[in-house]
């Protein structure tokens, strides 16, 4: 909301105040204060212009003015016209800086001297014209500007949504004048006398069909209007605020809601032709042309003010442009109105319209504003369009606000913050904000909100109260706690378990990353992973408008954007979550989808089938130092098909018989469509079943006997994976047997074709002796022949 | 000169100019070895009288050269380790060589030290769904639908009935640890990733990262609060920094506070960092509103409670002078390395 400084501390009754006094009180008592200009004008000077001529020389037009400052003329240059001999202007001298932040300085335009500037309205923070130069209506040359046009600031100040009636300078005065010790001059409901006859009840009636939607509706008819321009310090603070002066009857309306936070509608009466005001739900069909131009088409969901049965207002957005006041409007429909909340924002969103009326009523005001705005509004147009109100408004009033008093002992209060406010300046806090503390029986407080707040219904928003102007400075910083003599354990979070898998393939030389969870449908439909996929109803963009149920694609982007910046091979692990669609679910999903947390690595850039065969091995140990480091187990890996990854280089990664996931190169496809050069291998696994496995650890008791070990190599037919061979040569070779690990895997010219030689290092050892060669030969005898046997092996030396 | 003296006298000359160990070794065999030159005298062939005499010389030429090749190995050692500078000298200029080593991502790095301090502080870290229900993410935080607060938090829908959303904070979490944990107390740290249907920019981003943190006792109180953010700034920083509480509002905590820090940069003087007023906005907090406490099933009668909140790369990007918040989801190597 933006204040004028000048406005405010006029209502809040303090002059001893500076700017930025009064940004630091207001922010620290709850008012962010998020930006402060100052319009500092006492260095600005009142000039006459005494002569202009256009500038003979310039190709563009130009003036030159000979200026009266009173004790000096001086001759200045100005581009606009509109300055002409006996106006009075501001002067900015060299030297000084303009509100704008420009700095005047002496020039000299195509040999003409300039000493000063003629400045706009725009330049010295007045208002957003900068056509032309600022013609004042009284002042002396000489004078400072600031005697003419008072010196402001304007404060941009963060209104919660919680607070409406903080959408005024009333409401915000009464805040900083409260933070300042003081109470508001200002009573909150204006007295307005001297009506004329006929009532207004005779003139129009009021009949509201949905009282759940219209709260309270004034019209006060106001006649002998003669609608012309608004005088100067009406202007000006309209201005002040970014209100754009339009006829003093406007500006009294836009100026009231400035000032007491209600906003008024004024219609003129005369185009009223039924004078039977009601409010209604818009029928299927409806449209109404309004005050923006916009012809806009409603429906059921919208409400209107109708006469007789025509709309001609949306209610709480903005007014008709046919009943509209214009020059020559007489007589006025003065509208002070409160609607539901909720219906209004309903309204806001859908017709995509957000007025300086539905910013305060979508937050639910208080409907007795509706008075004093009518009032402080009849009040001016009578100051200010010498116009004359008619007694007796019409009203509908169907649901008058309760009070809502609040009871509490006042060391709630310093119970919930955690500090003693002496009970004669918690009274005096609540006064100043307009609440009326009584002190009932045994100590109760019975404490009842100014009418025009509605946010206080518990002891919890009164101590917000106390403690906000009392100031949470003063309140002592003490930790929680007390004795306890049950407790529970801690136990590590499941990221820091995680911890040791991360150091595991950062260690292994994989780079971490985090990557966003939106990603493209398109890019999830075209790798075929989008059978799951959760899309947002209402996405910013094709590219984040789904949720992503693989982290392949993440890392594959990334790899891509490395690789755009120079890195050739990129080698990156994430731990995230996917999102799937939960099972049951249809296109519209209604219940909440699985989150598994996923491990997914990435190596990229291997040149060639032998280089990616390498980067698979790599990965795989990489992967399997990762897991180790969670818990002592072995994954188990079988040769499987996916789409994504090449047909003869993938395996399913299983956890005891649970598959949680796969490893292998990627497709040739898969990597192109990232425009990957080279080849590029993966695996991606589920967290949670690693979560479960046991992470114990048992030490073994170092062997006491020496190992003996052995080569062996097995020349088998291509297609027979080490694994199954390693089984077979577990189960022959006992318990002697305490490893048989495949190191070698060896294809060309020393093996028949179609074969491949395997080779294996064996360690026999025995828990109680020394083993001799012979036991051992013996047993890999037996090893060899079950080989044969089984796989038809020959053995190389 | 007998004949082994000058044997002798011949080996120690070629022993002086030996270079290198192994030639005094094939020297020593030549000489001394089993089938050497140097050979002990053949007593048969000697008079008596002579016997003694040429023992002697031969057991003096035999030590002699012994002494002599143990004397050049010395020296040749002495001389190799005296030579180290010049034989041996590397360029100590030229760049390391790492072994290959990967990294951990800066935000898993910062969220875990916000991690640990919680931890310290005997907070439980706490995980949850990032797809809420409408029930979790606003009406049990008392933003009931329609509400104008709402507006305070864009929201992305993942159906039509708005019935399911991407949480916009992890505040959902708070009744989801109130009604996992049960009576109280609770101290709970909730971090997670949430979202914002927002037009990225450098200061905003439509997903982020936020932790939460719950505290439900008895007598807990707005100081407590204060403390508790100060114990943790000050924790996360350094001992100088200051904490600021403005009032302000949030629908599921009552009284509600932004919480400012005093400047990293100038500590507090005001600069540009700061925008001048030597304070920087950190996070969000607030006493937990009572009807939130119903909500997770705990009696506000007999309890109060906390809670507090802030965005993980916010706190990023102040600890490493980041200046654009997209940088932290590209993972450009480029910025990934810095760290
Ligand atoms: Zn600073």
């Amino acid at each position: 909301m933006r204040v004028s400084f000048q406005w405010l501390s006029e209502l809040a009754g303090i002059e001893d105040l500076t700017p930025q006094e009064a940004a630091q009180t207001l922010t620290m008592a709850g008012w962010t204060v998020e930006e402060l200009r100052l319009i500092d004008l006492s260095q600005i000077r009142v000039g006459r212009i005494i002569s202009q001529e256009p500038h003979p020389a310039s190709k563009k037009p130009l003036w030159v003015h000979m200026v009266d400052l009173g004790d000096e003329q001086r001759q200045i240059v100005a581009g606009a016209a509109n300055a002409v001999v006996g106006s009075l202007v501001p002067v900015a001298l060299p030297g000084t800086t303009v509100p704008s932040g420009v700095k005047v300085r002496d020039a000299n335009i195509a040999g003409f001297e300039a000493r000063g500037m003629l400045c706009s309205q725009a330049e010295l923070e007045l208002s957003d014209e900068h056509d032309g130069i600022m013609l004042l209506d009284s002042g002396e040359p000489g004078q400072p500007l600031s005697a003419i046009v008072p010196s402001d600031a304007i404060l941009e100040v963060e209104v919660t949504p919680n607070r409406p009636d903080c959408l005024c300078h009333l409401g915000l005065a009464r805040e900083l004048a409260a933070a300042r010790g003081r109470r508001l001059k200002h009573d909150f409901m204006p007295l307005f006398t001297g009506g004329i006859e006929p009532p207004g009840t005779d003139l129009v009636s009021i009949a509201i069909e949905d009282p759940r939607f219209c709260r309270r509706y004034i019209g006060a008819v106001v006649s002998d209007i003669r609608v012309g321009p608004s005088p100067q310090w009406l202007q000006r603070r309209l201005r002040a605020v970014g209100v754009r002066p339009i006829s003093n009857v406007v500006d009294i309306t836009n100026y009231v809601a400035l000032e007491y936070g209600q906003p008024l509608h004024a219609f003129d009466l005369d185009r009223l032709g039924a004078r039977r005001i009601g409010v209604r739900e818009a029928r299927e069909g409806e449209h109404l042309l309004c005050l923006d131009g916009q012809d806009r088409q409603l429906g059921p969901d919208s409400f209107v003010i109708t006469d007789g049965d025509q709309p001609v207002a949306l209610a709480g957005l903005i007014g008709g442009a046919e009943t509209a006041v214009q020059v020559g409007t007489t007589q006025i429909l003065l509208e002070a109105a409160n609607f539901e909340g909720i219906a209004v924002r309903g309204m806001s969103r859908r017709l995509k319209l957000r007025t300086e009326a539905s910013v305060r009523l979508e937050k639910n005001i208080s409907p007795e504003l509706a008075l004093a705005g009518a009032r402080r509004a009849a009040g001016l147009l009578q100051e200010v369009c010498g116009a004359k109100v008619h007694t007796s408004w019409a009203e509908a009033y169907p649901r008058p606000q309760e009070p809502v008093p609040v009871r509490f002992r006042p060391e709630r209060i310093d119970a919930i913050l955690g500090l003693h406010v002496p009970l004669e300046e918690m009274e005096a806090i609540l006064d100043r904000l307009g609440f009326q503390v009584r002190v009932e029986t045994e100590g109760e407080w019975y404490v009842l909100p100014p009418v025009f707040r509605l946010d206080v219904t518990s002891v919890q928003d009164v101590a917000e109260e106390v403690g906000r102007i009392y100031g949470y400075d003063n309140v002592p910083a003490t930790l929680p706690g007390r004795r306890r003599s049950s407790w529970r354990a801690a136990t590590p979070s499941v990221e820091r378990r995680l911890d040791p898998c991360r150091q595991a393939l950062a260690g292994a030389g994989f780079d971490e990353v985090v990557t966003p969870a939106l990603v493209a449908a398109e890019m999830l439909r075209r790798l075929g992973l989008d059978g799951r996929a959760l899309r947002m109803v209402n996405p910013l963009s094709d590219d984040q408008d789904t949720l992503r149920t693989s982290l392949l694609p993440s890392l594959l982007k990334v790899a891509q954007l490395q690789q755009k910046h120079g890195r050739q091979a990129s080698r990156l692990f994430e731990i995230g979550r996917a999102y799937l669609r939960s099972r049951g679910d249809s296109e519209e999903p209604e219940e909440q989808p699985d989150e598994p947390q996923l491990l997914g690595v990435l190596s990229t850039g291997h040149e060639g089938a032998d280089a990616a065969r390498k980067a698979f091995y790599e990965l795989k140990g990489g992967l399997e130092r990762a897991v180790n480091a969670l818990a002592p187990a072995r994954l188990r890996f079988e040769r499987a098909e996916d789409r994504l990854y090449h047909p003869g280089r993938t395996a399913r990664i299983l956890s005891g018989r649970e598959a949680i996931g796969c490893i292998g190169e990627l497709h040739p496809t898969t990597s192109q469509a990232f425009g990957l050069p080279g080849r590029a291998v993966a695996a991606q696994l589920e967290i949670a079943p690693l979560l479960e496995l046991d992470s114990t650890r048992k030490v073994k008791a170092l062997p006491r006997y020496p190992a003996v070990t052995r080569d062996l190599a097995v020349v088998v037919p291509l297609d027979l994976e080490a694994a199954t061979l390693a089984g077979a040569i577990r189960s022959k070779g006992g318990e002697l047997l305490t490893d048989a690990a495949a190191f070698d895997d060896y294809r060309g010219s020393q093996v028949t074709e179609g074969r491949k030689s395997v080779a294996f290092a064996l360690t026999f050892r025995s828990p109680e002796r020394t083993l001799t060669d012979e036991e051992v030969d013996s047993r890999l005898e037996q090893i060899r022949a079950t080989l044969s046997k089984r796989f038809e092996a020959s053995f190389r030396d | 000169m007998s004949d082994f003296e000058q044997t002798a006298a011949e080996a120690r000359s070629l022993i002086a100019q030996a270079p290198h160990a192994a030639e005094l070794e094939r020297l020593r065999i030549h000489y001394l070895g089993a089938r050497g030159v140097l050979v002990p005298p053949d007593f048969s062939q000697l008079a008596p009288d002579e016997r003694q005499a040429a023992g002697r010389a031969y057991n003096l030429a035999k030590r002699s050269l012994q002494e002599s090749l143990a004397g050049r190995l010395d020296e040749l050692r002495r001389r190799r380790l005296a030579d180290l500078a010049d034989s041996e000298r590397i360029d100590v200029t030229l760049p390391g060589q790492p072994p290959r080593l990967g990294r951990l991502h800066v935000l898993t790095v910062v969220q875990r030290e916000i991690e640990t301090i919680m931890e310290r502080m005997g907070y439980q870290v706490e995980i949850g769904p990032e797809v809420e229900t409408d029930w979790y993410n606003f009406e049990a935080l008392n933003l009931p639908r329609g509400h104008a607060s709402r507006d305070m938090q864009e929201t992305f829908f993942l159906n039509r009935s708005e019935t399911l959303v991407l949480r916009t904070h992890t505040s959902p979490m708070q009744i989801r640890t109130m009604l996992k944990h049960g009576e109280p107390p609770i101290y709970a740290a909730m971090p997670g990733r949430v979202y914002r249907q927002e037009a990225t920019d450098a200061s905003h981003l439509a997903q982020f990262m936020q932790v939460e943190a719950l505290a439900v006792d008895v007598g807990i109180t707005v100081g407590d609060l204060k403390g508790t953010v100060q114990y943790f700034s000050q924790s996360l920083w350094d001992e100088e920094r200051r904490v600021r509480f403005r009032p302000s509002y949030f629908p599921y905590t009552e009284p509600s506070f932004e919480f400012d820090v005093s400047c990293l940069v100038c500590g507090g003087r005001g600069c540009r960092s700061c925008g001048g007023d030597g304070w920087l906005e950190a996070g969000g907090c607030g006493m937990v509103h009572p009807a939130v406490l119903r909500n997770g099933n705990i009696d506000p009668e007999r309890y109060s409670g906390f809670a507090w909140g802030f965005g993980i790369e916010r706190i990023a990007m102040l600890k490493y002078g980041v200046e654009d918040l997209r940088l932290f989801y590209e993972n450009d190597h480029r910025f990934l390395e810095q760290f």
